[in-house]
């Protein structure tokens, strides 16, 4: 069984990624905040007793599993909305957002030119990882942001091999064409080309 | 000519591998590193999350705690029941027996010390009483009684 004191290290080095890569998938920080504490509160609840070398799947696959319940909650609860009333928000209100206003410029300690560009770099990405499909951006953070090897991946979002490597494949694709897209160039992230989808 | 195509798309395969592996490194530690740096109220959630989730640990172990001790000391009881219930599962028909026996001695004991009980009481009513025990035999005496 895990002590707290692991179960605390364990969170401490996660929690930062759980919320960010949350809040990329639910587009509300205040919903990423309660899906992962309930998603650390299930974790404690059912999975205290086992070893902590297998906190980063269990932890996973419950924090992906409960973004689903929020996805069915808002189903419903936008069905709703949308029977009742028929003055809903666009679902598109956020195209128009402008990247410059999400900028944050940290204070790390190079060239403000250079940390502006990062800054900016990085929202261009926040924007295109929201705009994945779930499957894709899933797949994306997992493989890669996880680093969990495919065969994880695969057993985490309930699907073959095959089919975390496409979701992998597109994700990315679609990350460098619309940051392309972007100018992301002039930005300096990348200097390599993809050829295309495969 | 088919086997170099097959070298050539296989080569192609690859480097698009290494290029997608190379571009997912660099978007993911531009977001690790925005990831570290979250508002202070996120940060702060986060951390009550944490501890919240670890006190729930904690009182789990706890819960767990308590229950071993239980268990421990039902062990003795445990024990003797199931030495007596390895007997007693051995010799059924014995032990069937054995009931039945204790059962009609303590009723027959009852009954015994309940008989005499009675006829003490109505010895000691007849010595203890004004009239002799000739009078109660006597039923002109109970009608003379009645008729009073």
């Amino acid at each position: 069984m895990a002590t707290p004191k692991e179960l605390s290290d364990f969170l401490a080095a996660t929690e930062r990624r759980a919320f960010k890569q949350t809040a990329y998938a639910v587009r509300d920080d205040h919903a990423a905040l309660d899906i992962v504490q309930d998603a650390m509160m299930k974790l404690a609840d059912k999975y205290g007793a086992q070893p902590v070398s297998e906190f980063p799947m269990l932890f996973q696959r419950i924090l992906q599993n409960t973004m689903r319940d929020y996805w069915r909650r808002q189903k419903v609860r936008n069905l709703w909305t949308t029977l009742l009333s028929s003055f809903g928000g666009s679902a598109d209100d956020n195209e128009d957002r402008d990247p410059l206003d999400t900028i944050d410029v940290g204070d790390d300690g190079d060239e403000p030119s250079v940390q502006i560009a990062r800054s900016q770099t990085i929202a261009l990405i926040e924007r295109a990882l929201e705009k994945l499909p779930a499957r894709q951006r899933e797949a994306f953070v997992l493989r890669y942001w996880e680093e969990m090897d495919v065969a994880e991946t695969a057993e985490i979002m309930g699907c073959s091999d095959g089919s975390v490597k496409t979701h992998c494949s597109r994700a990315v694709h679609a990350l460098a064409v619309e940051l392309r897209k972007q100018g992301l160039d002039k930005l300096g992230l990348s200097n390599v080309t993809l050829n295309g989808p495969r | 000519m088919k086997i170099d195509d097959n070298k050539h798309i296989d080569q192609q395969a690859s480097l698009d591998a290494n290029v997608e592996d190379q571009i997912a490194r660099n978007i993911v530690e531009l977001l690790d590193s925005r990831a570290q740096k979250l508002r202070d109220e996120h940060s702060l959630r986060l951390a009550e999350a944490r501890s919240l989730a670890i006190g729930r640990l904690v009182s789990q172990e706890a819960q767990l705690a308590a229950s071993h001790s239980i268990h421990r000391s039902g062990h003795t009881l445990q024990w003797f029941g199931g030495r007596f219930g390895h007997y007693f599962e051995q010799h059924r028909i014995f032990s069937t027996l054995l009931v039945v026996c204790v059962m009609l001695l303590t009723f027959f004991a009852v009954q015994q010390f309940s008989v005499n009980h009675q006829i003490e009481n109505s010895d000691a009513f007849l010595l203890a009483s004004d009239l002799p025990p000739e009078a109660y035999a006597d039923k002109g005496f109970t009608a003379w009684l009645d008729t009073n």
